[in-house]
């Protein structure tokens, strides 16, 4: 059944295509965008109204163990939101951490409709690709967390980038994952110790590598592999007070490593805000000499190219600290006792992750100082292309927060009003107060799908909305031409919580700030193909050695079958034939 | 007659034996065997003045049933054991003390010898139960 | 064919060979005594057919017909339970939450008669787990509190604790017990607690490994050089688990008891490395718990009423219901309330029409006004569980099901379409 719109009269910021505010029609055709539309055919006249291609969002915690950890952890989160049943959509809980089903209805009613799971150990997708036919109205893709895992430290000890190559195309085949994350490189190896690391260039129990080593050869790896996804980054150090050095030595060691096709970026550094904390002159690492590191790392980000970068932005409320770095975590909770969960997985995180409930407070300097970081640094960098909106969701705040923070991007009047709100010496520790620059709808465009599209290595079907890319469309109530958005914050975060359409894959699933329809989504995976020679080595390896050596479970048992992913994964090829056995 | 009965604290748990029997087939007779007793100590069973094996009856403020009465190693004196099932579940309590778990562990019974009585199968128990709640 | 995983217990074993001859397995390898039962027997004592209570008689129906008398159960319930689910795959579940969610009824699995104290701990105070490769791989001091494995994980210890440890030399199994368990019979260590005093014992231990003096002889049956001893044993491992049974759960304090062993391991957390572990037993509990969690929000005892979950064990936790004389039709699924339930619960169960579905004849087969039979998970039929450490793993299928014998989330599936039916929803 061929199934065809129009979506008349779009006032249109498609950034891919160079499209800043002209009015145009969209027309679709069976889930695609197409030149025109002849004959018979829905016509929607949106009026006028801001369109955008489907927002993509690519740091965000909506799947897998650890979630669904913090989420049975919390039900004085779970009771905060709740949505009844409908017709056609499931009932909601969460606000921090919503359930699968409120999940996907409050990301299409931003008029989002691609999220990345940025923190799964392989081991377990299974559970994220059970999970995932609960989260309506999205695609996705799932990244692995590898840089702590067994296996890695013996092939970075080995010197052997072709072997860790293999094993990271064998882990996104086998699990059906689309790239690979690092997370506190060594650092959660390290816990397993109870221990840490704390440089570049610390040892890591066990084994002879550093992190700096296990970054360097997985960012090699991912390299030679020609991943569409560049090196996912949690660095070392992340939450402490002067981190933004360790995070510029940590890029800078990533510098020159050859990346064949992605326009030289080597990685991508996830949730800024955490690791771009600087200290007040002469001030050491507590907690009360922090100062934003925001203007100095923009200025890095300025002078070098070779990597990209989503905000974290922080945010005030509840929240809910949940990463794949597990030490990190036990110390916040030393310092925060609130509740503290740890959760180790097989071999793959073997000191484990975290959670940490935890509130944001515009009381708190550091709070403040965290809160502004971001801001300072999104709002002084050349190219917001390299640059993607995120809170860390449910780090830096739940997701439902993106239209306050784009009304912090866009207002320097929203700015000016909360940099009231917050603690008072907030100011001199950053320098957002003496800020003017504001973000466009045209630079909302590309760090909200845009830019992230492009990073994720799938802008040919995202982020824009020319010929051939899926028909995810987000129609906004808000004539552009008729208001200063930048003097009226309050309808930025009015006009952006609640779309006025959003079409995912040609069908309306979200109509005037309400979920209508639960549609099933794709993830995105990455199949790479290798020398049959070192496909061959590195199968028995994991087959033979390293799966009964350090797991306790059967080989055979590892890979997420066919049964779970017919008619929703959606492989991206990949050919790395020339990586040598 | 006038039967000595022993104080005692009642536990509740699996057994081998009972999870097997229960996979096969809980209305089978070893199913029965397996969960239709009450685990002791050496000197309770000779103060209870019962073979091993013989029948005695379990008494708590939530009910009381009629099992066999066996000695176990590894069971103190003051504890009675139960292998958790039906005949367990005819003398513990529904509170759960807004928490959902009823208690299965820690429960004060009298185990008192029950010369000539039968152990009821687990369906006699049931429909016993059913009855009480008609 | 191939390694199979044993869905009895929450260890999941997913070395076991099956062999199957002419559509039936004729031997089992690997497995434990239990795992051979679930197994061999699997076909043994079936319920064959489905049965509607009619004037006091099960009555053979069809497949639909039983489903018909189901669906009119749920429908003209006014404040329906179902439950069970922790012995059936992840996608049975899912169908239990909808059917629900439809009729506003209530679903609860069987956590809240296990671990359920453990998670109300967990609410309080968050826990650091253990993943049991890794146990295997570092522990260097395993401590079963309250937990006999023997018995009701029969291949844990051989598997996760006396086995060889990549990057461990020497390991010490204990066991804290009011009993000498099976369990404690082969540790290098039974410590003896007084029953119904676990608590002021992981609380008394938790003074000592922070550093205070406690002017007593002893607490719960322990003599303070005991106690010393074994607070010292625990400070010096490098890495150390508990892995925690129902001798917690289910004694007086319940989650309190809980509570206490985490926060003594979130303590122990500064002197080294310490986790602690649930032992689950159904073999998808702990999938029940995930599933239930990242579909309603709650991990048990939840409510539609509203048309939105909502949670609170001892209200919409199955023995509360049923005690509470709170529900008016009960669908269970793959459990067996009538011989696992307390005596007030189990009265209720007689009062109110129940809708069974399970692969077997059980008690609550005895009580129930329409029996539909089911396809063994993880023998007739395939789908995910998750093993007590949170690792979700593919269940096999091993053999066909009898004739017109579908599995779980078939017929709650029928079930639903028919009840949307009747509501016209």
């Amino acid at each position: 059944m061929t199934r065809s719109m129009v979506l008349k009269d779009c006032c249109l910021y498609d950034p891919v295509n160079g499209v800043a505010g002209e009015h145009v029609d969209i027309c679709i055709r069976d889930g695609r965008v197409v030149e025109r539309e002849a004959g018979q055919t829905e016509v929607i006249d949106v009026g006028g109204r801001l369109v955008m291609p489907g927002g993509v969002d690519i740091h965000s915690h909506i799947m897998g163990s650890k979630l669904v950890h913090a989420r049975a952890m919390c039900p004085e989160d779970q009771r905060l939101h709740t949505q009844a049943m409908t017709g056609t959509t499931r009932s909601g809980t969460g606000h921090t951490l919503p359930n699968s089903f409120a999940i996907g209805y409050r990301y299409s009613v931003m008029g989002y409709t691609t999220v990345v799971e940025p923190a799964v150990p392989p081991v377990r997708a299974l559970g994220c690709w059970d999970e995932f036919r609960d989260v309506p109205n999205i695609d996705s893709a799932l990244l692995a967390m590898l840089s702590n895992s067994t296996i890695t430290m013996h092939y970075v000890e080995q010197g052997d980038i072709s072997g860790l190559a293999g094993y990271i195309a064998w882990t996104l085949r086998v699990a059906g994952t689309f790239g690979v994350k690092v997370v506190n490189p060594g650092g959660v190896y390290a816990w397993a110790h109870g221990e840490n690391v704390t440089r570049l260039d610390s040892p890591v129990p066990d084994w002879d590598v550093t992190p700096r080593e296990i970054l360097r050869s997985m960012c090699m790896a991912v390299g030679e592999l020609n991943l569409p996804h560049p090196l996912h980054v949690h660095p070392i150090n992340l939450g402490r007070v002067g981190n933004v050095e360790t995070t510029i030595a940590t890029l800078d060691a990533l510098k020159g490593i050859s990346t064949r096709t992605r326009g030289g970026s080597a990685a991508h550094l996830a949730h800024m805000s955490f690791e771009c904390l600087s200290s007040v002159e002469g001030g050491g690492t507590e907690w009360r000499d922090i100062a934003s590191g925001g203007t100095v790392f923009a200025r890095y980000m300025n002078r070098n190219r070779h990597f990209t970068v989503d905000l974290g932005q922080v945010t005030f409320g509840p929240v809910t600290t949940l990463t794949g770095d597990g030490p990190f975590e036990a110390e916040l909770f030393r310092t925060v006792h609130t509740k503290w969960s740890n959760l180790p997985v097989d071999s793959e995180l073997p000191g484990g992750g975290g959670v940490v409930p935890l509130r944001f407070s515009p009381k708190s300097l550091t709070h403040s100082v965290q809160w502004a970081t971001p801001l300072e640094f999104a709002l002084s960098i050349d190219d917001i292309w390299r640059c993607v909106l995120t809170t860390d969701s449910p780090n830096g705040g739940p997701f439902t927060k993106y239209p306050l923070v784009i009304s912090w991007l866009m207002s320097r009047r929203q700015r000016e009003a909360w940099l009231d709100a917050v603690h008072e010496k907030t100011s001199r520790r950053t320098a957002l107060a003496s800020i003017d620059r504001e973000w466009s709808l045209y630079d909302v465009a590309v760090a909200t799908r845009a830019a992230p599209a492009k990073i994720l290595g799938v802008s040919k079907w995202k982020g824009h909305l020319g010929p051939g890319a899926d028909a995810d469309v987000a129609v906004y109530d808000l004539r552009p031409e008729e208001v200063d958005l930048a003097h009226n914050p309050t309808l930025v975060l009015r006009a952006l919580s609640r779309t006025y359409l959003t079409i995912k894959g040609g069908e309306v699933v979200a109509r005037e700030g309400r979920a209508i329809k639960s549609v099933g989504g794709r993830l995105w995976t990455c199949h790479v193909e290798l020398d049959s020679e070192l496909a061959g080595r590195v199968e028995s390896e994991m087959e033979e050695e390293f799966i009964p050596r350090w797991y306790a479970h059967a080989p055979e048992n590892y890979a997420v079958p066919d049964r779970y992913r017919t008619g929703i994964e959606r492989a991206v090829h990949r050919e790395a034939m020339d990586i040598r056995p | 007659m006038t039967s000595v009965g022993v104080r005692l604290l009642l536990v509740t748990g699996r057994t081998v034996r009972q999870g097997r029997a229960l996979e096969s087939g809980k209305l089978q007779q070893e199913y029965m065997d397996s969960v239709a007793v009450c685990e002791v100590d050496r000197t309770t069973l000779r103060v209870l003045g019962v073979t091993d094996g013989g029948p005695v009856r379990v008494e708590t403020i939530h009910g009381s049933v009629v099992v066999r009465c066996r000695v176990r190693e590894g069971v103190d004196p003051g504890i009675a054991f139960m292998p958790c099932g039906p005949y367990a579940n005819a003398v513990t309590g529904g509170h759960t003390a807004t928490t959902g778990m009823p208690e299965f562990k820690g429960i004060d019974a009298v185990v008192l010898p029950a010369p000539g009585e039968g152990v009821p199968t687990p369906e006699e128990l049931l429909r016993a139960q059913l009855e009480e709640g008609a | 064919m191939g390694r199979v995983i044993c869905s009895f217990c929450g260890c999941l074993c997913d070395d076991i060979e099956v062999g199957v001859q002419d559509g039936r397995i004729v031997s089992v390898r690997n497995a434990c005594a239990l795992g051979r039962v679930r197994f061999l027997e699997w076909d043994r004592d079936r319920l064959r057919h489905p049965t509607v209570l009619r004037g006091g008689e099960y009555v053979q129906v069809p497949l639909s017909e039983a489903i018909d008398r189901a669906a009119e159960i749920v429908s003209s319930a006014r404040r329906l339970l179902v439950y069970g689910l922790s012995s059936t795959e992840n996608d049975a579940h899912r169908e239990a939450y909808r059917l629900a969610e439809l009729v506003g009824g209530v679903v609860d699995n069987t956590s809240s008669v296990c671990h359920g104290p453990s998670i109300l701990a967990v609410q309080q105070s968050g826990i650091p787990v253990v993943s049991l490769a890794e146990v295997r791989n570092r522990a260097d001091l395993v401590i079963y509190w309250g937990a006999n494995p023997v018995a009701a994980h029969p291949r844990h210890i051989q598997r996760f604790v006396r086995a060889e440890g990549a990057f461990v030399r020497d390991r010490e199994l204990w066991v804290v017990d009011v009993r000498r368990s099976e369990t404690a019979r082969v540790a290098d260590r039974f410590v003896r607690v007084q029953p119904g005093s676990d608590l002021e014992v992981l609380s008394a231990l938790r003074a000592i490994v922070n550093g205070h003096t406690l002017d007593v002889s002893s607490v719960g049956g322990l003599a303070m050089s005991e106690l010393s001893e074994l607070a010292e044993r625990m400070q010096s491992a490098q890495y150390g688990v508990i892995f925690f049974g129902l001798g917690l759960t289910q004694t007086g304090g319940r989650h309190h008891n809980v509570d206490a062993a985490i926060r003594l391991v979130q303590d122990l957390n500064s002197h080294a490395r310490w986790g602690l572990l649930p032992m689950r037993g159904h073999y998808n509990v702990t999938g029940a718990n995930d599933t239930s969690t990242w579909q309603t929000g709650y991990p048990f005892a939840v409510d539609f009423a509203r048309g939105y979950p909502r949670y609170q064990p001892g209200e919409y936790s199955a023995v509360d219901m049923l005690v509470n004389r709170e529900c008016d039709a009960v669908v269970n699924v793959a459990a067996d309330p009538a011989a696992h339930f307390p005596r007030e619960a189990v009265r209720h169960l007689g009062r109110i029409p129940v809708v069974n579905i399970d692969p077997k004849k059980n008690m609550t087969s005895l009580v129930a006004s329409v029996n539909i039979p089911a396809a063994v998970a993880g023998v007739e039929c395939d789908g995910i569980a998750v093993r007590m450490d949170g690792l979700p793993l593919y269940l096999k299928k091993a053999v066909d099901p009898p004739p017109d014998v579908l599995p779980d989330r078939e017929v709650l599936a029928e079930i639903y379409v028919k009840v949307a039916e009747e509501l016209g929803r």
